[in-house]
């Protein structure tokens, strides 16, 4: 932080700011500094832990989710902007006990490293086939270009979107959970 | 004594009782034990737990404005009394020893004398608000006297000489700037070199490269009513985070707790980095008592902690018109940074097989690794291998060329076989398990080498293609570093499910679920039945750290003994429930039956339930220590490691010869991994391992400026490779078993990164017809080498 512009006042002298806005299906009212990130609301005020903080200038995708059904990142947005949204996290995509089609995908494909962006992997994925059901493998790449997998589970990523867009088309949107183990 | 061979012996019977089996579980397609949690977002991260605490307090690390000064005083008053800071932490704080060193003691917490690279700390901001903690920074005052700022390694050392060259000392406190020197002596030099008919030489440069896992370090501290203080960290090495903790804070090893919930990443970077970011909050929680959080930003994560070590490598092939090889001569300089971090280990590693996986009668190897004031480097999957391996593959194919012989031809001609002696004079047995040729030829066949490498080569136009090939070979786990253990604990519950409980860490690539696949083989158990307990040292057995490919050999022969053990227990109790033989006895979960009558059956659940009233007990510890290595200092002979992995990669590839821009296409990793125990793990581990190193061949370097700051600290300054970049990879398996191994596996996390980079680099020289002799390959590159056209 640099020096210029910093008067040493207390960052407390900074008024709180109610916002409300649709998280996951509910509503939810919250106060906010006006210089907090979303990230940091959904985490720590929200308990939304899914949202992964990866390098805090959005060069990873970890901490992406879908705001009015756009896909943004969530340490780049003030968290002031989500004020009257409808955000979505990996929390809400599928209701308790069950898995969403790119969730159950994943799994098929036997993607599973350390997991750390997968949060924003599905994210992304199920933003992508919200828009593009039928998404090729050159979409794929394009949308998912922006999520950094350091375990290397990229050749997955493509499998397994293709694998929920065939199950999404069969109208299998959701998979009982207790399905998938094996 | 009798007990030390007993776990040679069990995992040798087991060997042999399985080898000709069909398996149920090990070798096949499993669903590891924590896809489901992590698939929903519900897996916790060590930063995850910040929410929990309600009191939690931040650390901010305050660092140096100089890569290289004396620290002439520190005035932290003012900060100390800016509104919201609870306490501002400098070394005279620290209640222990300052210093978090992982090999030797030379790298303090909190620099007090002096700072060597940017990423010392010179104080620490504790606040309840981490924006506070930062702009106080600010009010921190340090005077410092700027020392000169060596940034080359060969500042240091002569690479011909391997002499230290004067200069201002960065550890003067040692006396020397060069931290280890290792050498290999084989055979009459000078000799082989008269008698050849063919030398090549060549002067090779690697780069650092970041590990970029995607969770940055974090560490949470809680301070116990006892005095005693539990951190939650990410980390590979838990017990040695522990041993830092304890002597930072000057505690008793049982004081200290070190809790490792979900890791995203580690690589090898999480071997060290812990320890300081452990030890800021642990400080920070006892100083304030408070629960504290000390988690870093990307920027600091890169300018923060351990790389891979750069190295610059002089070689000279010597060899027979007929090709076979007779001698060679390295010297390599590694450049290790501001700390030893792993370096007195690396290098060593690099050392044994600088000559690669073949027959070398005649060697002179000289390996140093210095210290200057850039970020200090460490542990990264290959630890000094992949550095040698760039050189001798390069080598091997300028050899090909001037022969006038096929690369695949050459490398045939010279590669260790059953029968072999290294070039340490360790020879090659059965035993061992040496799978190299079949992977070679695996490698050349899928790929089409003969026919594609006479077809690229005709390619004319703005687009060439290339396709080249490496090998390697890795010894197994640590060899002579350390004391080569392992341990697990297995706990049969009453309802029949089992718990593993093992200080080998889980950092992202699932190795330990091997462990429960070799469990779920000997007990007759499936999979689904087992859960791995997230280490913590005050609960899971201390195993060594997560380090070397070492979780499936050597974690997985001491779940092989503890199984094994567990197993002639039940069977025993099983034998009285259905009146047969206890050999007889056919454990297949939920069921158990005799194999000479199948009608003879009970339910798993009910053999558990009889062995806890019977007292027999459930629970059973397994320990495993390699055999001895053995190491020359002088010559380099012995036999340095256990045995070894080996591996054939074939890349292929196209340069645009207009942007300079490299394109691989395909990868083929053919490996010989002894017995594949968890086959998802090594799939993943393939295809990583591959794609990680395709960013080492192409784009992946960190820089530093003339003055030791990184010029590209952030991820998109540093890139590393997306979905786009990633190729087909297509994974070969050679199963030459390792005989005193767990069912005859031998390790695999490192080795898939090891000769992919070479590959791509030999790919590259043949789409161009020129000497590749510098990673990462970039645009710049291809066009400074098309201009120059080294050779061909």
């Amino acid at each position: 932080m640099s020096k210029v512009g910093v008067s040493h006042a207390s960052w407390d002298t900074y008024r709180d700011i109610e916002i409300s806005f649709k998280v996951n299906g509910k509503e939810v009212k919250v106060k906010v500094k006006p210089y907090e990130r979303l990230i940091d609301v959904l985490r720590n005020k929200l308990g939304l832990v899914s949202v992964k903080g990866g390098c805090g200038r959005g060069e990873c995708g970890a901490c992406v989710v879908i705001m009015n059904g756009k896909l943004i990142p969530t340490c780049l947005t003030l968290a002031v902007r989500a004020d009257g949204s409808e955000v979505l996290t990996l929390e809400g995509i599928a209701p308790e006990g069950k898995l969403h089609a790119i969730q159950k995908a994943l799994l098929d494909t036997y993607a599973m490293q350390c997991g750390f962006c997968f949060p924003g992997v599905i994210m992304t994925s199920k933003y992508l086939l919200d828009k593009n059901p039928n998404p090729s493998e050159d979409e794929i790449k394009e949308v998912l270009d922006g999520n950094l997998c350091r375990c290397g589970s990229y050749l997955r990523f493509v499998k397994a979107v293709k694998l929920a867009s065939k199950y999404i088309n069969e109208g299998k949107i959701f998979f009982d959970e207790s399905e998938v183990m094996r | 004594m009798s007990s030390v061979s007993e776990y040679y012996k069990i995992v040798e019977e087991v060997f042999e009782k399985y080898k000709d089996k069909e398996f149920l579980f090990v070798g096949r397609h499993s669903q590891r034990w924590d896809s489901v949690e992590k698939i929903k977002g519900k897996a916790l991260y060590t930063a995850d737990f910040a929410r929990l605490y309600s009191k939690l307090v931040y650390v901010h690390s305050v660092r140096t404005k100089y890569a290289h000064a004396l620290v002439k005083s520190i005035d932290t008053s003012e900060a100390s009394k800016y509104p919201g800071v609870l306490k501002v932490i400098t070394a005279k704080d620290i209640p222990g020893i300052n210093d978090v060193g992982y090999v030797i003691p030379d790298q303090p917490l909190i620099a007090d004398r002096k700072v060597r690279y940017v990423g010392d700390i010179v104080a620490l901001v504790v606040a309840e608000d981490p924006l506070v903690a930062r702009e106080a920074e600010e009010l921190i005052s340090v005077e410092y006297e700027p020392l000169p700022v060596i940034t080359n390694p060969l500042d240091v050392v002569d690479l011909m000489t391997l002499k230290e060259k004067p200069h201002v000392l960065i550890h003067d406190e040692r006396g020397s700037d060069i931290l280890v020197h290792y050498k290999i002596r084989r055979g009459d030099i000078q000799k082989a070199m008269r008698e050849a008919d063919v030398k090549v030489e060549g002067v090779y440069k690697t780069p650092f490269q970041e590990h970029a896992y995607m969770e940055p370090e974090a560490s949470i501290a809680i301070p116990e009513p006892d005095g005693s203080i539990t951190v939650i960290t990410s980390t590979q090495c838990p017990f040695d985070v522990r041993r830092a903790v304890a002597k930072v804070l000057g505690l008793t090893l049982n004081k200290v707790r070190i809790v490792v919930p979900a890791v995203g990443g580690g690589f090898g970077g999480k071997e060290d980095v812990a320890n300081e970011t452990a030890a800021k909050a642990a400080l920070a929680a006892v100083l304030t008592d408070r629960p504290a959080l000390a988690v870093h930003t990307r920027e600091e994560s890169i300018i923060g902690h351990s790389k891979r070590h750069p190295a610059i490598a002089w070689y000279r092939h010597a060899a027979k018109r007929d090709g076979t090889l007779l001698a060679v001569e390295a010297n390599v300089v590694m450049d290790g940074g501001a700390y030893a971090s792993l370096g007195p280990f690396v290098p060593w590693r690099a050392t044994v097989h600088a000559t690669g996986p073949y027959k070398v009668q005649s060697a002179r190897v000289d390996v140093v690794r210095v210290y200057t004031n850039n970020v200090y480097a460490g542990a990264f999957r290959g630890f000094g291998n992949p550095q040698v391996i760039f050189a001798v593959e390069r080598q091997i194919d300028l050899l090909a060329e001037e022969l006038g012989m096929d690369p695949v031809e050459l490398r045939l001609k010279n590669i260790l076989r059953v029968g072999d002696e290294t070039v340490h004079g360790q020879k090659l047995t059965e035993e061992h398990g040496v799978g190299l040729e079949e992977a070679v030829m695996k490698a050349v066949e899928a790929s089409r080498w003969f026919e594609l490498r006479r077809e690229y080569a005709e390619i004319k136009g703005p687009v060439r293609k290339g396709i080249g090939i490496a090998l390697f070979y890795h010894g197994n786990s640590i060899g002579v570093e350390g004391a080569d253990y392992s341990s697990v604990t297995l706990i049969i519950n009453r309802d029949g499910s089992i718990s593993i409980r093992t200080g080998l860490t889980e950092f992202g690539q699932g190795a330990v679920w091997g462990l429960a696949l070799i469990a779920a083989e000997i007990l007759g158990v499936p999979p689904s039945y087992f859960k791995i307990e997230n280490t913590d040292t005050s609960a899971t057995p201390d195993a060594g750290p997560t380090v070397a490919s070492r979780t499936t050999v050597m974690g997985g022969a001491a779940t092989v003994v503890a199984a094994y053990k567990l197993r002639r227990r039940l069977n025993e109790v099983a034998s009285h429930i259905l009146g047969c033989d206890p050999d007889e006895v056919v454990i297949r979960a939920p069921e158990v039956y005799c194999s000479s009558d199948p009608s003879r059956k009970t339910k798993w659940v009910d053999v558990i339930e009889q062995s806890f009233w019977l007292g027999v007990p459930l629970q059973e510890f397994g320990y495993y220590r390699a055999p001895r290595a053995s190491w020359d200092e002088e010559t380099g002979q012995g036999a340095p490691y256990i045995t070894y992995t080996f591996g054939a990669i074939v890349a292929d590839v196209e340069v645009d010869i207009e942007t300079g821009l490299v394109k691989v296409n395909k990868i083929y990793t053919a490996y010989d991994i002894g017995k594949v125990i968890n086959r998802i793990g090594a799939e993943l581990n393939a295809e990583g391992g591959a794609i990680q190193a395709l960013g080492y061949a192409l784009m992946e370097e960190l820089i530093h400026d003339k003055d030791g700051r990184v010029s590209n600290p952030n991820l998109s300054t540093y890139y590393i490779p997306t979905i786009k970049d990633t190729p087909e990879i297509i994974p070969i398996w050679v199963e030459a078993k390792y005989r005193k191994g767990p069912l005859g596996a031998k390790g695999f996390g490192e080795p898939s990164f090891n000769a992919v980079a070479a590959a791509i680099a030999n790919a590259v020289a043949h789409a161009l017809r020129v000497n590749v002799t510098e990673l990462p390959i970039t645009p710049e590159r291809v066009y400074m080498m098309l201009k120059s056209k080294q050779r061909y």
